[in-house]
Formats: C-alpha cells, sequence, structure tokens
C-alpha cells in the first residue's frame, strides 16, 4: 500500500504515464516491428529492407546495373506477372457471382454485367488482363530468346517459361468457355475438335476404332461428346484452382530460379560496354571487398561477385524496386484504362442448335485454326509439337556463348533478324495468298488419300520452308544461334501473319474476305 | 531512378484516376438512378421522402423472368403508385396478367436483366429478343396464347358488322369502344366488358336471357336498343365474340392468315404444308441472324417481315413462296400475326387452357367450317373463288371450282384427291398423316369446293376403265395437241402433269375423255372436241386413242 502511494508521490513513472506513452508510440513501433530494420537510409538498411521482407526477399540485395537498364528486358516478366496479381484479385471477386452452370452462367454474367456495384469494370478488366497476361507472356518468350538469355545455366529456366506459357495459354482458354455465350461455347466447340484432330490421321490409317487418340483427348478435354455441363464444371475447376496453383508453383521455380542462376543473362563484358558508373547513381559500393563471398561458393555455379568488388551493382531498394513497382503499376493502368472505355464481349446465350458462323478459337489460336482448316492433324497436333519441341531444345543445342545477354546476339545478329523476318513475312503471305487464290490439293483431286493431304498441305509447306531457310542460315554462319535466329523469327512472323488473317481476313464457312463488311448476309 | 519514380507516380495516378471514374460512373451516372433521381425531383416533397433510389426487380420464379425494367419504369413496381401520365413514373394500364406476378418481359420482350435503357429494350447486338414494337405489342400473347377456331376474315368482319348493326355497343364495352347506356337505369348495372368475352366464356343462352329481360322491361335501352335477332345473326355475332379474347387486332390478323390460305404451304404448330418453312416459332426470329442486305430501314424482324411479304424473293434468295399482291394493311396484319408466332417454354401448370387444348386435346386454332378451312389451306393456290392463280414466275395453279371440271369429279374423287395430293407437285397430301386435316374437316372441304362452282356431280354409268385406243395414234396426237403444254411426257408445263400417279389412278376414262372433249371453261384448256379457225375437232376415236396413250403411264414415273 505505501510503496503504491510513494510511486504515486514520486509522479513521473506512474503505470497510468508509461500506457500514454506506449500509445503514443504504438503506431510508430508498429511500424519500426512490420519492417524490423527501420526506414532504408544506409547501404545496411537497404539491404536488411530487401532481405528482411518475405516478399522482397527473392531479390538479391544488390542489382547490376545492366540489368537495371530498360532495354534489358522491358519489365516484361514483372507485367507478366502483374497481370497475373490483376487476375487473381479480379477473379476472385468474380467468384462471389459467378454460377458454373449452363445457362445460368449466362445469366450471372449478365448480373455482374449489369447489377454487382461495378461488376461489369471488373470483368472487362480481368477480360484485358488475360488478353494483356498472354500477350506479355509471349512477348517475354521472344525477349529472352532475342538476348540469348536461355543459355547456361538458364536452360531449365527457359523450359519452365515454356511450362508458364503453357499454362497461361491454358488459364485464358479455359476462362474463355465460362460466359457460356455463343462466342464461348463456339470457341471451345472450335478448340475441342482441334484436341480431336489426331483422328484425321488414324481415320486415314483406318484405327479409329482400336485407337482413337483424338476422340481420347476431346472426351478428357470436355468430359463428353460435346461442350456441356461437364466441360463447363470441369473448366471452372482448371480455370479458378489447378491451373491457378500450378502456374503459381511454375513462378515460384521461375523466380527462385533467376537467384540462382546469377540473376538476368549479362553480356561477358559488361561492365565494359557499360562504362564507369555515372556520378548520379548513389551509392556505388567502390571499396575494395573486406568480406569473403564464401557462402556464394556453396551455390553451384560461379558468382559474379566473387573475388572482386560488385563496383557495377547498386543496391535492389531503391533502383530495383522502383522500377518494378513502376511497371506493376503501368501493367494496372493500362489494363483499367482499356477496361474502362472497352467492353468484355457477350453475345447471345450458348445454343447447340445454331452454330455460330464462322466460329472462331480464342484469338491465339486462330493462327493454329488457319493451319487446321488446311489439316487438322497438321495444324492441331503436328507442327504445334514440332514448334514446341523444338522451343525446347533450343537451349540444349545451342552451346554456344557469342552475343549472351545482348539483345540479337550472336552470328549474324541484327541483319540476320531482319532479313529472316522479310523471309518469313514473304514466305507465309506467299503460301496463304497462293491456297487463297487457287485452292489446294483437294480442290484439284478430289479423291486424293487423306495421309498425303496431311503430309503435304500449306502448314507443312510453311514448316518446310522455313526449315530449309534456317538450314541455310546455319550453314552460312557456320552458327547453330544464327540457325535458331532465323527459324525463331521465322515462326513469329508466321503465327502474327496466320493470327491476322484467322481473326480479321476470315468469314462464313472460312473463306477469305478483305473486311467482314462483305460477309454475305450481312 | 528518377525516371522510375516519375513512371511509378503517374501510372499510379493514371490508374486511381480510372478506378475514381468507375466509382463515379457507377454511384451517379448509371441509367435507372439518373431516371429515379428525375422522378424524386417531380414528386412532391412529401413522397420524394419516402421515394428511395434504389435497383428495383420484379422476379417470378415460375416463369423465369428477372425484369429490372421496373427500376426506370419505377411506377410500374408493386408498392409503388405513380404520378398519373407520366411516363416513366405512370402506371401500368390494368391488365389481366399482373406485372407485379409475371414481369414484363413475358409480355413485351427485352432483356428484363439489363439496367442500361438500351440493352434493356433489347435494341443492341447480341440481344436475340428486342421489346416488340407497340402497334404490335399484342403479339406478345402468342408467347404461351393459342388463340382457337379463329374463322376466316370475312367470316369474322361480317359478325362484327352484325354485333355493331344490333347496337350491341349501347350497352357493351368492346376493345374501349361503346357501353355508353346502362340498362339498368342511373346507377343500375353495366353491360358487361366484352373485349374478353372469349377468353373466359359466355352463356349459350345468352340471346333468351335478353330477350326476358327485354319483356320485363318498360322503357330504357332494353326497349329501344335491343331486338330481335335471327338464329344466323346470333351464330355469327357468337363467332365474333369466340375471338375477343382481350388482343385487339390480332385475331384480325391470324383471321387474315386463314383467309390467304398460308398454311397451304406452311406449318404452324404441326398443321399444314411443307413447302414453306414451319413458321410456328419465326416470331422468335433473333433479327441478328436474318439477312439485311435487300432490306431497306430498321434491322427490325417487324420491318423484315414486311418487306419480306411485299417481295419474298427479293428477301431471300431463291425463296419459293409468291408475290401474293398484298395491301399494306394485309402487310401490316401478317406482320402482326407471324410476330405473335412466338413459343416460351413454361412448365405444364403455367399452360393457359388454350394452349392445353390446342396441344393436349388438339382443338384446331382455325374454325373448321368449309370456308375457313379453305380459306387457311387452299386459297393461296387456288384462288379464294377456285379460280386457280397465277403468279409471276410459277407455273398455273389449277381452277378448281371450275364448273367443267366439277361436274365430271364426284365428292369420292375429291375427297381422296385431297387426301392423296399430286406427290412431286406442289399439291400436298392432306390425309391423315402429320400435318394433314381430319376426314370431317376434309367432308367439309369437298362440300365447300362443291359449292363454289355449284355444279352437281353428272354421274357416270360407265365402268371407271372403258376407253380402247390406238396408243401409237395417241401419242402422235399428244406430241401434236397436248405436249405444248403438259410436257413431252406429261411431266407437266404451263398445264398439269398428267403422268401423275395419283391422278391416273383417281381419273376415270370418262374424266379423261370429257376433259379432252369438252376442254374447262374459262381456262387455257380449250375443249378440243369442237374444232377452231386454226385447228380441226378431234373425233372421239382420236381422243380415245390420247387417253389409251395417257394410261400407259400408269405405274410408270
Amino acid at each position: 500500500m505505501n510503496n503504491v502511494v510513494e510511486k504515486r508521490n514520486a509522479g513521473e513513472e506512474s503505470a497510468v504515464g508509461r500506457f500514454v506513452e506506449n500509445l503514443k508510440a504504438a503506431p510508430h513501433r508498429f511500424t519500426e516491428t512490420m519492417f524490423r530494420s527501420g526506414r532504408p537510409h544506409s547501404d545496411r538498411t537497404r539491404s536488411t529492407f530487401v532481405f528482411g521482407n518475405v516478399f522482397l526477399h527473392l531479390h538479391s540485395v544488390r542489382t547490376h546495373r545492366w540489368s537495371l537498364r530498360w532495354s534489358a528486358t522491358w519489365g516484361l516478366g514483372i507485367a507478366a506477372f502483374s497481370c497475373f496479381f490483376v487476375l487473381v484479385a479480379t477473379g476472385v471477386l468474380l467468384m462471389f457471382y459467378y454460377k458454373p452452370y449452363p445457362d445460368v452462367a449466362y445469366l450471372s454474367i449478365k448480373d455482374i454485367h449489369f447489377v454487382v456495384p461495378t461488376g461489369r469494370f471488373i470483368r472487362n478488366i480481368h477480360r484485358w488482363s488475360g488478353n494483356m497476361m498472354v500477350v506479355i507472356v509471349l512477348l517475354h518468350m521472344a525477349r529472352v530468346f532475342y538476348t540469348a538469355a536461355y543459355r547456361p545455366p538458364r536452360e531449365f529456366n527457359w523450359v519452365t517459361g515454356m511450362g508458364l506459357l503453357a499454362v497461361t495459354l491454358g488459364l485464358s482458354f479455359t476462362g474463355y468457355l465460362l460466359p457460356w455465350d455463343q462466342l464461348a461455347y463456339w470457341a471451345i466447340t472450335i478448340g475441342a475438335n482441334i484436341a480431336q484432330s489426331p483422328r484425321e490421321v488414324t481415320d486415314a490409317l483406318g484405327m479409329t476404332q482400336w485407337f482413337d487418340v483424338g476422340g481420347l483427348q476431346k472426351l478428357i478435354l470436355l468430359g463428353s461428346e460435346e461442350v456441356g455441363e461437364e466441360a463447363l464444371i470441369r473448366f471452372y475447376l482448371f480455370h479458378v484452382m489447378i491451373l491457378p496453383l500450378a502456374l503459381v508453383a511454375l513462378i515460384a521455380v521461375h523466380f527462385w530460379r533467376i537467384r540462382k542462376d546469377g540473376g538476368l543473362a549479362r553480356p561477358v563484358d559488361a561492365d565494359t560496354r557499360l562504362g564507369p558508373p555515372s556520378g548520379e547513381v548513389y551509392p556505388v559500393f567502390t571499396e575494395a571487398p573486406q568480406k569473403t563471398y564464401s557462402l556464394a561458393a556453396i551455390v553451384k555455379g560461379r558468382t559474379a561477385v566473387v573475388g572482386r568488388g560488385p563496383e557495377q551493382t547498386i543496391p535492389s531498394m531503391p533502383h530495383l524496386l522502383f522500377g518494378e513497382a513502376a511497371v506493376f503499376m503501368l501493367t494496372i493502368a493500362l489494363s483499367v484504362i482499356l477496361a474502362i472505355f472497352l467492353d468484355a464481349p457477350l453475345k447471345e446465350v450458348a445454343n447447340p442448335a445454331v452454330p455460330e458462323n464462322p466460329a472462331k478459337a480464342p484469338w491465339y489460336f486462330l493462327g493454329l485454326q488457319e493451319l487446321v482448316s488446311h489439316s487438322a492433324f497438321m495444324g492441331g497436333i503436328g507442327i504445334p509439337m514440332i514448334v514446341l519441341i523444338g522451343l525446347g531444345l533450343i537451349p540444349y543445342l545451342d552451346r554456344e556463348t557469342e552475343g549472351t545477354g545482348i539483345w540479337f546476339g550472336g552470328p549474324g545478329g541484327r541483319p540476320l533478324v531482319v532479313g529472316s523476318a522479310i523471309f518469313g513475312l514473304a514466305a507465309v503471305v506467299a503460301v496463304e495468298a497462293f491456297v487463297i487464290r487457287f485452292g489446294w490439293i483437294r480442290q484439284w483431286w478430289p479423291n486424293t488419300p487423306q495421309l498425303v493431304v496431311t503430309l503435304v498441305n500449306p502448314g507443312t509447306l510453311l514448316t518446310f520452308l522455313y526449315a530449309v531457310y534456317s538450314v541455310w542460315c546455319l550453314r552460312k554462319y557456320d552458327s547453330t544461334r544464327a540457325g535458331a535466329l532465323a527459324l525463331f523469327t521465322c515462326f513469329v512472323c508466321g503465327f502474327v501473319v496466320l493470327t491476322v488473317i484467322g481473326s480479321y481476313f476470315r468469314g462464313p464457312n472460312w473463306d477469305f474476305y478483305w473486311s467482314p463488311s462483305q460477309w454475305p448476309g450481312h | 531512378m528518377k525516371a522510375n519514380k516519375h513512371l511509378l507516380l503517374w501510372s499510379s495516378l493514371a490508374a486511381l484516376a480510372v478506378l475514381l471514374w468507375a466509382a463515379v460512373d457507377e454511384n451517379f451516372l448509371r441509367d435507372w438512378r439518373v431516371i429515379q433521381w428525375g422522378i424524386q425531383a417531380r414528386l412532391p416533397s412529401s413522397q420524394a421522402d419516402a421515394f428511395t433510389i434504389q435497383l428495383r426487380q420484379i422476379v417470378s420464379r415460375e416463369v423465369g423472368a428477372t425484369d429490372r425494367c421496373v427500376s426506370c419504369h419505377v411506377g410500374m413496381a408493386p408498392g409503388e403508385s405513380g404520378i398519373e401520365g407520366d411516363r416513366l413514373f405512370g402506371r401500368h394500364r390494368d391488365v389481366v396478367h399482373d406485372p407485379a406476378s409475371y414481369g414484363c418481359t413475358v409480355c413485351h420482350g427485352g432483356q428484363g436483366r439489363a439496367t442500361d435503357t438500351a440493352d434493356a429494350h433489347g435494341t443492341v447486338p447480341h440481344w436475340p429478343e428486342p421489346m416488340l414494337p407497340k402497334e404490335y405489342l399484342f403479339a406478345g400473347c402468342g408467347g404461351c396464347h393459342t388463340h382457337l377456331s379463329v374463322p376466316n376474315l370475312t367470316q369474322l368482319e361480317k359478325g362484327r358488322a352484325r354485333f355493331e348493326q344490333a347496337d350491341c355497343l349501347a350497352c357493351h364495352k368492346l376493345d374501349g369502344r361503346g357501353g355508353t347506356l346502362r340498362p339498368g337505369g342511373a346507377g343500375g348495372q353495366e353491360g358487361p366488358d366484352l373485349s374478353r368475352v372469349g377468353a373466359y366464356g359466355f352463356k349459350a343462352n345468352w340471346y333468351e336471357h335478353h330477350m326476358e329481360q327485354k319483356k320485363k322491361a318498360a322503357s330504357g335501352p332494353w326497349v329501344s336498343a335491343f331486338g330481335e335477332l335471327s338464329e344466323s345473326e346470333r351464330r355469327e355475332i357468337d363467332e365474333y365474340l369466340r375471338s375477343r379474347v382481350g388482343a385487339p387486332g390480332l385475331s384480325e390478323a391470324k383471321a387474315l392468315f386463314h383467309t390467304l390460305g398460308c398454311r397451304g404451304c406452311h406449318k404452324v404448330r404441326g398443321v399444314g404444308g411443307d413447302d414453306g418453312p414451319d413458321l410456328t416459332a419465326v416470331g422468335n426470329r433473333d433479327p441478328g441472324q436474318l439477312s439485311f442486305a435487300q432490306v431497306q430501314g430498321e434491322r427490325t424482324l417487324a420491318n423484315w417481315f414486311k418487306q419480306h411479304f411485299r417481295s419474298p424473293a427479293a428477301v431471300v434468295q431463291g425463296s419459293a413462296m409468291p408475290e401474293l399482291g398484298l395491301t399494306e394493311r394485309q402487310v401490316d396484319q401478317l406482320t402482326f400475326y407471324v410476330l405473335s408466332l412466338r413459343r416460351r417454354n413454361y412448365p405444364e401448370a403455367l399452360w393457359p387452357k388454350d394452349r392445353i387444348r390446342a396441344e393436349r386435346f388438339g382443338m384446331r386454332e382455325f374454325a373448321t367450317d368449309g370456308a375457313t378451312l379453305y380459306g387457311t389451306f387452299c386459297a393461296a393456290c387456288h384462288g379464294a373463288g377456285g379460280e386457280g392463280m397465277r403468279y409471276p414466275g410459277f407455273a398455273a395453279f389449277p381452277a378448281i371450282g371450275n364448273l367443267d371440271f366439277l361436274r365430271l369429279v364426284s365428292d369420292d374423287f375429291l375427297r381422296e384427291q385431297i387426301k392423296r395430293g399430286r406427290p412431286g407437285r406442289r399439291m400436298p397430301a392432306w390425309g391423315q398423316q402429320e400435318g394433314g386435316l381430319r376426314d370431317e374437316e376434309i367432308s367439309r372441304l369437298v362440300a365447300y369446293v362443291r359449292d363454289l362452282g355449284g355444279a352437281a356431280y353428272e354421274g357416270d354409268p360407265k365402268p371407271r376403265r372403258w376407253v380402247e385406243g390406238d396408243v401409237v395414234a395417241g401419242e402422235r396426237l399428244y406430241v401434236k395437241a397436248c405436249a405444248a403444254c403438259h410436257g413431252d411426257r406429261g411431266e407437266g408445263r404451263e398445264g398439269p402433269a398428267l403422268n401423275n400417279r395419283v391422278l391416273l389412278d383417281l381419273a376415270t376414262d370418262t374424266y379423261l375423255f370429257k376433259t379432252i372433249q369438252n376442254g374447262r371453261t374459262g381456262t387455257s384448256m380449250v375443249a378440243f372436241g369442237a374444232g377452231s379457225t386454226v385447228r380441226g375437232a378431234l373425233t372421239d376415236a382420236e381422243i380415245s386413242s390420247i387417253v389409251a396413250f395417257l394410261r400407259t403411264w400408269e405405274g410408270k414415273k
């Protein structure tokens, strides 16, 4: 009792006083405890800011100046990840209202459009981000290829990236069906028929009744013979759970491997190419290393800083992180701007009795659909498999070192890429123009066996032309990289031109039209 | 670094601005909000406070309607009082089907779930069912109802004239007209409104009931307005009253359909010919799926139908439907009727009784008297009076009301002919198969056709087959005299096909012989038994040999 009174008399250190003081300090302490090391003012705190944060510690503490130039990556990887982030956020919101059952699904999209507060806007963002993600992932792949960034030790990350591309396309494709409108229904029907295209070969060989791999693929995809409720629930499950989880797992591997493979690819002579850092870049670590980087020795492979001061690296916080934040916000800004002006399409409710004519697959498959119109098997399975296997083999076949980390690096360089682009465009336009003008074997000799058409069709002809050209470049420059540059460029041109033809110049019955205004019946 | 910071700043600001704009748009610029604010401003202040700005909707689980039309047309929302005469806040007219329980789109069409004006009215791409235009509003009834026993237009108009001549409108209201007098005197009973009397039925003995009242009365409309009616007059009035189902104009439009013979080629709900498309759900067609390449004006279903009725082949390439030479009023009425050929799928428990009668008990939509049957199935080809038809671009259709024809054919011939049709020609078989007519209906048709010419069957003492003739000579004569019109192998050209299986089976030798000999007055078929300035007469023997030659086609195609 006495003690209490004494303390109260002492005045300045009463419990109430301390309580009030603690209360005042709470916000400050909360921030401190959250970021552990306080504000990033010094080199030391900047470092702890990065590795003391669960979200940021995937970055290295210091980043090479080469990687920080915009032209090194154009921020495409982060942009793709930003799209995914936006897609998850908006997708979860949409899931609150979406009901995955035929017809009801369509009505729920109508409700999202008309009644759910800002539902139309959220759906538009989701749609635009989804399309942007496909485009950005493709561009990202092109960037990695053209800067030869797939070379050792990054071969496996290239393959991971291909997995990410496949999952991204899968996500977009499964999402395409969910609105359950005519566009969705017939696009997925086309997609499922592409999956069924091996039947063209098994039919021609007369073995479909024993070995119907095409039918099996379609059945696995749709859960039924036709697009229906089984297909819808299946696509929904893939779209909202299985594929996103797969994507997250692959992204984790992809990011982790970037760190473990020593950051972004850069040329051996990056330091000389960059020259001395300008005075504005602060702070540059110029002192001789006081520590050995023994810890780095247990990581497989070489690290750039062993035995040498990291004179060309600068703290990731703020330099890298602000760049990434800028790309992140830029991507979001682009998708919301598109979303506010352009509504996601929603046609009539799906009606299996009224086929869309033309029924078109999602745009990124329209190049394939164009090839499928010539030969289902080659367009749907053959050529995509050749392309996928070719892409996957690139890092294992190209073991050269010249030009790593440099745009269009390697023998031939930019002139070779320009030449290949010209050849690639000319070849695809010529082949398509010929087919559109004069038709193909089936029109000339209606009784030609199917196997002949499967083997000799505009798609295989184009692939053959590209392959021959690429081998020619390979021999000319005496370099696998040169052949790869030629082939990749040709296929990009083919993909773009075929996609454009499929999107804009194909009308009812997949006939050629200069513009939709010439379509019959309009 | 600095550039990145700027980029971060400006892209964040841009994203934020868009998000803010989306919030403003959602909360202040939605069509229905703006409209409800306008309504609130016009309400007297006491009501304005109670008026909440909110999304309103009518949900009807039975008919599957979620109609948010009442978010803008607030006065029609359940529980709202509305402002008299206000376009958007006015109340719905009193109708039998309460909008509060049936919703709006069931009758009006449009997109019930939408909350933007154009989307809701359905006048946007990719919405298959825009709202019905106001002038064809009652076409919406066809979504559920099937109006039964509708006679042809002549009879309906006769009934209407009789109804008006008998001064029924003095006491009774009908489609908003009449009902000025009160039979019970001032303050007394009103004459019942007859606008929907066909839907809920009326007493068969209304006339006797009226007569009793008249006898009792000493003055007033019972004495001045009501008079005696003959039995045939009463029948006509009855028929007219049965057509009053609360859809003004629609019964008349349907009656016109039963006058022009459209079902000769078109099926509606399973009954009709096969030459033209089935019209059962033609009013449901999506204007987005139609070709408007040759259609001027607005891209609506109504406009498409109108232009199509004026000139079918111009709108639909290769159409086998002739230009009917319709008046604008008829075009309008037919458009009205085909728009009403719409079908909504509801549980059977919700079907109105007329639809159950039609689809479960096989009651006919057309009246089954001879005149209406003829108008419904035959008039388009054989002419309203059996005079035959000649449309540009089509072979002539036979005149079945022709005296020379009717004299030569028995009722059995006509009955069998209607039942079996002319295979391979445009005359379908109307027998018991799908889409056909019932025996008693065919009998009434035969009687009606017989009346068209007013000629009885003159009888035939000879056996069905008696002709003996020289087939070779017959062929020579046929080629010379007949082939020009009937075709080298009797396949028919300007004249009917003579190698037709059913014709050769039904026709007696007398029929063929006398038709060649006497011709058909008023048609291209002249009397070959009599000579003319350009051609000598055929002798009986020559005619016999032609008939013998015709018989060689029997059993062949």
